[in-house]
Parts: C-alpha cells; sequence; structure tokens
C-alpha cells in the first residue's frame, strides 16, 4: 500500500510531469473543439514525437490530451452546435440551444464540473476496482454487443428531433453507408462499384465532420444577418446546490460511462448517448423540456464520456486489451518503450497502473482549473460574426478530414456529407440519426454475425442465448422495458404526460 | 572567358547537385495497418532508429484500408526516387488471387524485412484441450470446435485453413475485426481455440491467461520455449513451413540503386541497434533482418503458401497460376 502511494505521488514531485499534463490538458481541449482532429489521432502523432524521451513523461503528455480532448470536443457542441467527437452528439442537443438562450458560460460551467466529477469516478474504479470490472467485461459476448447496438437503435427517438419517420429514415440511411466497403467476415466487396477508395469504406469520423460542421455552416450562412445572442456570464461556476441537485444523476451516468468505457471495444461515443437517452427517460421534471436546452441533457453525457476515460484504462492496465480507440495506442506506446502490456504489466511494472491512475488524476484537476478559466474566452467565440465564425470552420473541417489518413478522397466525402447535411436539415431531418447510423452499423452487422456463427447458424440455438445467458438476459429484457416504456399504459402509470 | 567561367560554374551546380548524397530531403513513410497495431508498432520503433543513419526525418502517417491495399496502390504510384517507403505486411501477397488488387509487392523492392510473426495456437486457460493432439482429435472426432478467425487473407484465417486442410476437418469459425479481438474472446469464452501471430499473443501466454498448444513453426521459439513446435506433434506440417506474416519496408521498383543501398544500409543499422533488439524481445517477435534477393525469396514462399492454401480453401477468386504462383 505504502509502495502504491509512493508510485501514485510520482508525477506530484516531478514537474516536468505535472507540466506536461497541464500542456497536455491545454492542447487536448483545443484538439477536441476543432472537428476532425481527434484525441486518438493526436496521441498516436505523439507516440512518434515522444519516442526519445522517459516514458514516464511521455504517458503524461497522452493522458493529459486524453482528458482535455474529450472535453474540448463537447465544447464546439455547445457553442457552434458542432460537436468535435462522436462523444459530444448528445450534448449539443441541448448545449446549442443554451447557448442561444444566452446561456453558454453557465452551460460549459456546468459541463466542466460535472465532467470533473466523472473523470474521477472513473479513476477511483480504475483504482479500486479494475479487475472486478476487467474480467465482467471480459463476459460480454458478441450477442450482447449486439444487444447494446440494437439498444443503440433506440436512440434515434432520442436524438432524431421531432418527427420520428424522418428520424428512423436519417439513421437507415447511415446503417446503409456504414455497410460500404470490405465485408468484415467474408472480405465479398459490398457497394464498392470496383472503386479501390469505396473499398475503405466510409468513415463516420469524415461523414461526421460534413453532416455536422460543414452542414452547420451553410445552414449558419442562410441565417446570416441574424445577431448573436447577448450571452450572460456572471455565473459561469455552478452553485453547490445546483451540483448536489444533479449528483444522482451524475453518478449513474458516470458509472455507466465507466462501464461501456470498460467493454472492449466501445468508447465514450456510445456511453454518452446511452447515457443521454437514460436520462430523457428517467429524469421527470428537467430544467427545460429535452431538446430545447435541458441541463439535465448535458450533465448525463459529459460524465458519461469523461466516465468512459478511466473505464477505457480497465481492460488496457488489467489484460492489456484496449478499452477504446486511444487505449489500444497507449498499448503500442507501451511496446515501442521496451515494456509488455497484458496481463503482466501490473506485477512487472506496478508503477506504471499507480502512475496513470495518478496522471490522469492530475489531468481532471488541470481540466478544472484550464476549464474554467476559458468559459468567457469560449463564450466569446459565439459573438463572432458568423460570416467570419463559419469559413473558419469550413477550413478547419477540411484540414480535419484530411488529417485523419492523409487522404484526399475524404475530403470529398466530407464536403458531400456536408452538402447532404445541410439539405437534410433545409427538410427537417437531423444529421444525428444518420452519424448514429453510421457508427452502430458495423457494430450491428459485425456482431450479429458473430452470434450467429457462435450458434453454428441455427436459429433456434442462436434465440435461445438471448434467455439462457445472464448477460443477454438482463439486456435482452432491458430493450424490451426501453419499449414497453413509450406505451401509453406505461405513462399514464408512471404519470408521465 | 567570363561566359565559360559562367557555364562552368553551371555545370559543377548541376552535377553538384545531382551528385548530391541521397536523401537531401526528408522522406515519407507510408503504414498500411492502423495505429497501435503490430505492423505499426514495428514501423514506429524502427524507424527513429533508421533514421538516425540516414540523416534524414522519416515522415510517418497510417494509411489504412482494404488490407493495406490503399496504401500500397498510392506508393506505387508515387515517384520511384527512394523518398515514398511502403511499410507493408503480409497481405499484398493474397491481392491477386483474391481479387483485391493487382498491384503487390511486385511492383516492389525490398528494402528490408524487420520481424517475422510466427503463428501460434492458442486455448482458453481452462480449456480441456492440453495438448495440440487433443485438439485436432477432438475435432476429428466430430466435437464441435469454434474457432476464432479474421477475415480471409489474415493470419488467423489462413492458418486455420491450413490446419482443416492438413487434418481434413471443419472447424466452427467466428470471425473478429483483428487478432486482439480473437484474444478477447478466447479469455472471454465465447471462442474454444483460436490460431494468432505470437506478437499479440506472447504476453498472454507468458502470464497464463491463456494456454499455447503449439506455434506454427519447425522449431520451438525462444521467447516461449514452453509451447511445442507444431512440427513436434504432426509432421505433415514440414512442407508449409516456414510461414507467417511478416513486417517490412519497401520502395518502388526502379528506384536509383544509390537510394535502394542508402535505405537498406540505415535499416540494417537500425536493425542492429540493441533498442531494436529490446523491442522485438519484449513484443515475443521473430527477428527477420532480411534483404535484397533473400527477402525476395521469403516473400516468394510466404506467397506460394498462402495463395494456394486459399485457393485449396475455396477462398480464392483466381487461381494462383493465373499470376504463375507455384505450389509450395
Amino acid at each position: 500500500m505504502e509502495q502504491n502511494l509512493q508510485y501514485f505521488l510520482i508525477p506530484f514531485l516531478n514537474w516536468d510531469m505535472m507540466l506536461l499534463i497541464w500542456v497536455g490538458v491545454f492542447a487536448g481541449i483545443w484538439v477536441g473543439a476543432i472537428p476532425g482532429l481527434s484525441v486518438t489521432m493526436a496521441a498516436s502523432l505523439l507516440i512518434s514525437f515522444t519516442f526519445s524521451w522517459d516514458l514516464n513523461n511521455a504517458l503524461a503528455l497522452i493522458c493529459g490530451v486524453f482528458v482535455g480532448g474529450v472535453y474540448g470536443g463537447s465544447i464546439t457542441a455547445i457553442l457552434l452546435n458542432i460537436p468535435g467527437a462522436p462523444a459530444a452528439i448528445a450534448t449539443g442537443i441541448e448545449g446549442y440551444p443554451l447557448a442561444q438562450l444566452g446561456e453558454a458560460g453557465k452551460a460549459i460551467g456546468l459541463c466542466t464540473t460535472v465532467s470533473v466529477f466523472a473523470s474521477f469516478v472513473g479513476i477511483l474504479v480504475l483504482a479500486v476496482a479494475a479487475p472486478v470490472v476487467a474480467n465482467f467485461s471480459l463476459k460480454f459476448s458478441p450477442r450482447d454487443f449486439f444487444l447494446l447496438a440494437v439498444m443503440g437503435v433506440l436512440l434515434i427517438g432520442s436524438i432524431g428531433g421531432g418527427d420520428p419517420i424522418k428520424g428512423i429514415t436519417a439513421g437507415a440511411i447511415g446503417v446503409l453507408l456504414s455497410m460500404v466497403g470490405m465485408d468484415p467476415s467474408t472480405g465479398e466487396l459490398r457497394y464498392t462499384f470496383g472503386n479501390i477508395y469505396l473499398m475503405a469504406g466510409i468513415s463516420f469520423v469524415t461523414a461526421m465532420i460534413g453532416l455536422f460542421g460543414v452542414s452547420e455552416a451553410l445552414t449558419q450562412f442562410r441565417n446570416a444577418g441574424k445577431g448573436s445572442p447577448k450571452q450572460n456570464l456572471d455565473k459561469i461556476i455552478p452553485s453547490w446546490a445546483t451540483f448536489i441537485k444533479y449528483l444522482p444523476l451524475s453518478i449513474r451516468s458516470s458509472l455507466l460511462g465507466v462501464f461501456i468505457g470498460a467493454l472492449p471495444g466501445t468508447g465514450g461515443d456510445v456511453a454518452a448517448l446511452l447515457a443521454y437517452d437514460q436520462a430523457k427517460r428517467s429524469v421527470r421534471h428537467p430544467s427545460r423540456p429535452f431538446g430545447t436546452g435541458a441541463y439535465e441533457g448535458i450533465v448525463a453525457p459529459e460524465t458519461a464520456n469523461k466516465g468512459a476515460i478511466g473505464g477505457a484504462f480497465i481492460p488496457m492496465l488489467t489484460l492489456g486489451i484496449p478499452g477504446d480507440a486511444v487505449t489500444a495506442i497507449i498499448i503500442g506506446a507501451l511496446y515501442i518503450h521496451g515494456l509488455k502490456p497484458g496481463p503482466m504489466l501490473m506485477i512487472e511494472t506496478p508503477h506504471l497502473f499507480w502512475m496513470i491512475v495518478s496522471c490522469l488524476s492530475i489531468a481532471s484537476i488541470a481540466l478544472m482549473v484550464l476549464g474554467l478559466v476559458s468559459v468567457k474566452p469560449f463564450s466569446k467565440i459565439i459573438e463572432i460574426p458568423k460570416s467570419i465564425i463559419m469559413p473558419v470552420v469550413i477550413i478547419l473541417s477540411v484540414i480535419g478530414t484530411y488529417a485523419i489518413q492523409n487522404s484526399v478522397v475524404d475530403i470529398f466525402y466530407m464536403i458531400g456529407f456536408g452538402i447532404i447535411g445541410y439539405f437534410m436539415r433545409l427538410y427537417g431531418y437531423a444529421t444525428g440519426p444518420m452519424v448514429l447510423g453510421l457508427i452502430l452499423g458495423p457494430m450491428l452487422d459485425a456482431n450479429y454475425r458473430r452470434a450467429m456463427q457462435g450458434a453454428e447458424n441455427q436459429l433456434l440455438p442462436f434465440l435461445e442465448g438471448f434467455f439462457t445467458s445472464p448477460i443477454s438476459l438482463v439486456l435482452t429484457l432491458s430493450i424490451v422495458f426501453l419499449l414497453f416504456s413509450q406505451t401509453k399504459t406505461y405513462r399514464r402509470w408512471r404519470g408521465i404526460s | 572567358m567570363k561566359k565559360v567561367a559562367l557555364a562552368l560554374t553551371l555545370l559543377l551546380l548541376v552535377t553538384g547537385s545531382a551528385l548530391a548524397a541521397y536523401p537531401e530531403k526528408n522522406l515519407q513513410g507510408y503504414i498500411m495497418w492502423g495505429a497501435g497495431g503490430a505492423m505499426d508498432n514495428v514501423t514506429r520503433a524502427i524507424v527513429p532508429i533508421a533514421q538516425e543513419h540516414l540523416g534524414k526525418t522519416i515522415i510517418l502517417q497510417n494509411r489504412t484500408g482494404a488490407t493495406g491495399a490503399i496504401a500500397t496502390t498510392f506508393v506505387a504510384n508515387q515517384p520511384a526516387d527512394g523518398y515514398s517507403i511502403l511499410f507493408g505486411a503480409e497481405n499484398p501477397n493474397l491481392y491477386k488471387v483474391t481479387g483485391l488488387s493487382q498491384i503487390d509487392y511486385d511492383q516492389f523492392d525490398p528494402v528490408f524485412l524487420m520481424m517475422a510473426n510466427v503463428g501460434v495456437v492458442l486455448v482458453g486457460k481452462d480449456s480441456p484441450y492440453t495438448t495440440y493432439k487433443e485438439l485436432i482429435e477432438a475435432a476429428a472426432s466430430g466435437k464441435t470446435i469454434t474457432m476464432g478467425s479474421t477475415g480471409p487473407g489474415g493470419l488467423p484465417f489462413v492458418a486455420t485453413t491450413m490446419i482443416e486442410k492438413i487434418h481434413d476437418l471443419k472447424f466452427n469459425k467466428m470471425q473478429f475485426d483483428g487478432e486482439g479481438p480473437c484474444i478477447t474472446a478466447l479469455m472471454g469464452g465465447h471462442i474454444d481455440a483460436v490460431a494468432v501471430g505470437l506478437l499479440a499473443a506472447a504476453n498472454f501466454i507468458k502470464s497464463d491467461s491463456v494456454r499455447g498448444l503449439a506455434v506454427i513453426s519447425k522449431e520451438r521459439i525462444d521467447s516461449i520455449p514452453a509451447v511445442p513446435a507444431i512440427t513436434e506433434a504432426y509432421e505433415e506440417y514440414v512442407p508449409y513451413l516456414p510461414w507467417g506474416a511478416f513486417f517490412g519496408a519497401f520502395v518502388r521498383k526502379g528506384t536509383p540503386a544509390e537510394a535502394l543501398e542508402a535505405l537498406q544500409s540505415a535499416f540494417q543499422k537500425g536493425y542492429e541497434d540493441p533498442r531494436f533488439d529490446e523491442f522485438a524481445k519484449s513484443t515475443g517477435g521473430v527477428k527477420l533482418g532480411l534483404t535484397g534477393e533473400k527477402a525476395r525469396e521469403y516473400i516468394q514462399q510466404n506467397k506460394s503458401v498462402s495463395a494456394w492454401l486459399l485457393h485449396d480453401a475455396g477462398g480464392a477468386k483466381h487461381s494462383p497460376e493465373e499470376f504463375g504462383i507455384p505450389r509450395p
């Protein structure tokens, strides 16, 4: 124990690491805020960049960027309705209307506070329960991932705007587009028309930048004449009472985030969307109706995607299995630095575990300070005339898209999606469901087929699995409940209008 | 007189620049697999050392997609001046027979093959099968064994095909996105066995999280001496070996000999550096260190085994014969 405490204190007593974490968080906030520049990309660049460094310093910087980056994606979602990453899509749904009401400062302040809280929840679970959570997450079979994806599909009702038919249409097109490319299990080419660039499939990040970034910019050009809402920046830091009011929701959503983050291959994006949906269904008296600026709709996804950070480290540090894309890259970094990520990591190099816990803690503190300090300058972004800010958004979207895999073709895709998104908005279709479809499509496709293969392609054993495996049973029942909770009978019983 | 002097100076300048030692500017490196994977790790481990000897920076980027065909096609379309390096694995060896692309290593000169990745057959740590023979006999007796696999052409796919062909078996297969997810599924008990590359599996074997039954090689591997070679159980594997994945650096055919030599020497020095040794040791990969004709032979042997196995298993769209690939 004393030993662990010593390891934990390493970054606190080392000025280089301390400084690098703060620099990382600061840089991460900006990287995350720019659509297309993702934490994943920043982390992989940093690995080459820090090759000759001491491993501790490299990890300090990467942890900082990770925490800052996840947060940065939400800022642009609130201010400009352009999420910097898929994990911030839900935040934008409530955050942007708030910015329009002049409450951007309050929204970002709340977002920062609950983010830091959730980040600590994630770190705490990582520190005390990592092996237990990791072993449980291994038990998730392909069938369970399929059920999670089905749950995700039900979210379309939550983020699809007013008209469910339009939401479903956009979502279905998204799923269809996600099928383009090589069939993941047979290698057969689908909808590629002999074009090598279609073989790689359509990256949802590219689509997201177009559908959110460029299409928002185009829409804003239409409304260019309108003035910007005056921002009220008096009370940025939420009062203690406000924090307590959202505490139960924060705890619930951050734990959900930790757990989804700990599942191999799923990260903050799925966690944030599930948490938003969960809040929408369970909060009876939101500050404003959902979709028009409910603070609960910011708290839930923000706590979930920050909780997912600690969660993603759980399988990585205990089993050597990445929890998400960023931790996959950190595993690579450990190899390059001559360490052996895997189940032996905690035994052979126990200092690493506690040092990462500690780096993440410092990063969360840094986030609190840097986040709150920058609320005012950030909120001013809204007051910049649209004719200046929107061209900048378009330029950044182009740069960000190119940076994903240095492909010019992706830029064309991105612009194409931007134009499609513009017309979708014009005719009242939300663009969120389409991105959701692109994210969930491959998850549905691959896991359904794996589950079928596990049942030797027999329908009966496949269906049986939903009731015989305890995890599948719980998930199946949750889905049934989600559907039932939409019926009039249930709503009347619970007294929800 | 002045004119002559001027002409001479110009001539000197021109020849001077032509004689300037390669490389005179930074190089571009294209990695065909994504960040964090084995290909990426090997590249990012050797490049920083090799470029110390090259005197210029190799700017690395991941160009993923279509099992590497995107990066391969891209580099094949760059000028053959030695400034664009492809960091590629064994995958292009199957592009022609799967019909994915007509551009493979035939259009490239190998600069250096850094490492090989040998296949290893794994079962869960609580599995009833303790030896490779037991696993094969169980499958032969008609018991359903669910094997993890990846898409056609990946190491797990070809290795599983090899096992099926040699023992005349059929496994039930569950397909994953890569070797990592296969191992995760094995640890969670969702599949019975899987054949993956040792690079991905070594640390899981050493920590007893999974059990290694056999390495698909003629000899045991130094980093995991407890796991028997597959030929200890069945001699029938000998004609197919050595076989596995490999990680190398390539430039377009027609690159000036001077540039190719400079690159080869830089990578050779990087390869011999103790820092790269340490990396190889920690990952469990087999150091290869082949260049020139030897590298070409190694690639051809791999190509003929994989292409014919895939063809015999019915997974190839075109017969290897069409492209003059000899049977192993």
